[in-house]
C-alpha cells in the first residue's frame, strides 16, 4: 500500500508500521502466523525488521525465564553459584553471552525504530533509521564481545 | 485479576501504548543492569562472586532499580508474547482465556522475582 504525506510517497515498510499500530497486538500484523517471520521471497527491509523483531523477542522472554532459573542458584549458597560461575566461564557459555547481547541489541534498536515510527516521528526514514541501527547495534556487539572474553585478564 | 480484551482501536492502541512505553524504559534500565552486573566486574565475563551478588543487591537503591527492572520486563515480555501468540489466530474468547493466563503468568514472574532478590539482599 502506498500513502503521501506532503505530496512524497510514503515508503510501504510505514503503512505497515501505522497499520499495525491500529492492528490487533502491539507490534504490526505481517501475516496470518510465524511461517511467514522466515519467508526470506521477496523479503523487505520491513519485513527483515518484523522478523527479526519476533525471533528475538521470543529468545530474550526464553532467557528471561532460564534467568530466573540460574539466579535461583545463589538460594543454594556459595558452592552452588562457584560452581555455576565454572561453567558460564567456559567459552561455549561466553560466547552464548555475545549471542544473548546481539538479540538485546537488535531487539532494543528496533524497538526504538518501531517506537518512533510508530508515533509518527522518522516515518519516512524508517529503511535508514533501521540500517543505521543495526550498524551501531555491530559497534556495541564487537565491543560486548570483547569485554565478555577479555574481562579479568 | 479478570482482563477484557478489547478489540477495539482504543485497546489496541493501548496495548501498543504500553508496549512502546516499558520498551523505552527498559533501553535505560537493561543497560543499567548489563553495566552493572557485566561491565564494571573485572572477573571473566563479568560475572560476580557470591559475595558480590548479595552485596550488590543489598544495596537499596539498586534492589529498588533491580525491581523497577523485574516489573517493567515482565509486563513488557507479556504484551510482546501476546502479539505472538495472536499471530496465530484466536477466536475471542481464546484471546480472553490468553489474557488471563498472561497476566496470571506475569504476577507469578513478578512475585518470584521479588521473593528472590529479597531473600537474597537478607542474606548480605
Amino acid at each position: 500500500m502506498r500513502g503521501s504525506r506532503g505530496g512524497r510517497e510514503r515508503d510501504p515498510g510505514v503503512e505497515e508500521i501505522l497499520r499495525g499500530r491500529r492492528g490487533e497486538g502491539p507490534i504490526s500484523r505481517k501475516a496470518p502466523g510465524p511461517v511467514a517471520w522466515f519467508d526470506v521471497r521477496s523479503m523487505t527491509t520491513g519485513h527483515l525488521a518484523f522478523s527479526i523483531h519476533r525471533i528475538t523477542g521470543i529468545g530474550i522472554v526464553f532467557y528471561l525465564y532460564l534467568h530466573l532459573a540460574v539466579l535461583s542458584m545463589l538460594l543454594g549458597g556459595e558452592d552452588a553459584w562457584s560452581g555455576f560461575l565454572e561453567l558460564a566461564t567456559t567459552p561455549l557459555f561466553l560466547g552464548l553471552d555475545v549471542i544473548l547481547v546481539f538479540g538485546l541489541l537488535v531487539h532494543g534498536l528496533n524497538g526504538t525504530r518501531l517506537a518512533l515510527v510508530g508515533s509518527g516521528f522518522v516515518a519516512d526514514h524508517q529503511k535508514a533509521l533501521f540500517w543505521s541501527g543495526m550498524a551501531f547495534g555491530a559497534i556495541l556487539l564487537l565491543y560486548a564481545a570483547l569485554h565478555v572474553f577479555t574481562a579479568g585478564d | 485479576m479478570a482482563v477484557r480484551s478489547r478489540p477495539d482501536g482504543a485497546g489496541r492502541s493501548r496495548s501498543w501504548r504500553w508496549t512502546a512505553l516499558t520498551g523505552v524504559a527498559l533501553l535505560l534500565l537493561v543497560t543499567i543492569h548489563m553495566v552493572a552486573h557485566h561491565f564494571v566486574v573485572e572477573e571473566i565475563g563479568g560475572l560476580r562472586t557470591y559475595r558480590q551478588v548479595l552485596d550488590y543487591i543489598a544495596t537499596p537503591v539498586i534492589f529498588v532499580i533491580e525491581g523497577v527492572f523485574l516489573v517493567v520486563v515482565t509486563v513488557h515480555a507479556m504484551l510482546g508474547l501476546r502479539s505472538v501468540l495472536l499471530d496465530l489466530g484466536m477466536s475471542d474468547r481464546r484471546r480472553r482465556l490468553l489474557d488471563r493466563a498472561l497476566v496470571a503468568l506475569g504476577i507469578v514472574t513478578v512475585v518470584y522475582g521479588f521473593v528472590l532478590i529479597g531473600v537474597l539482599a537478607s542474606r548480605a
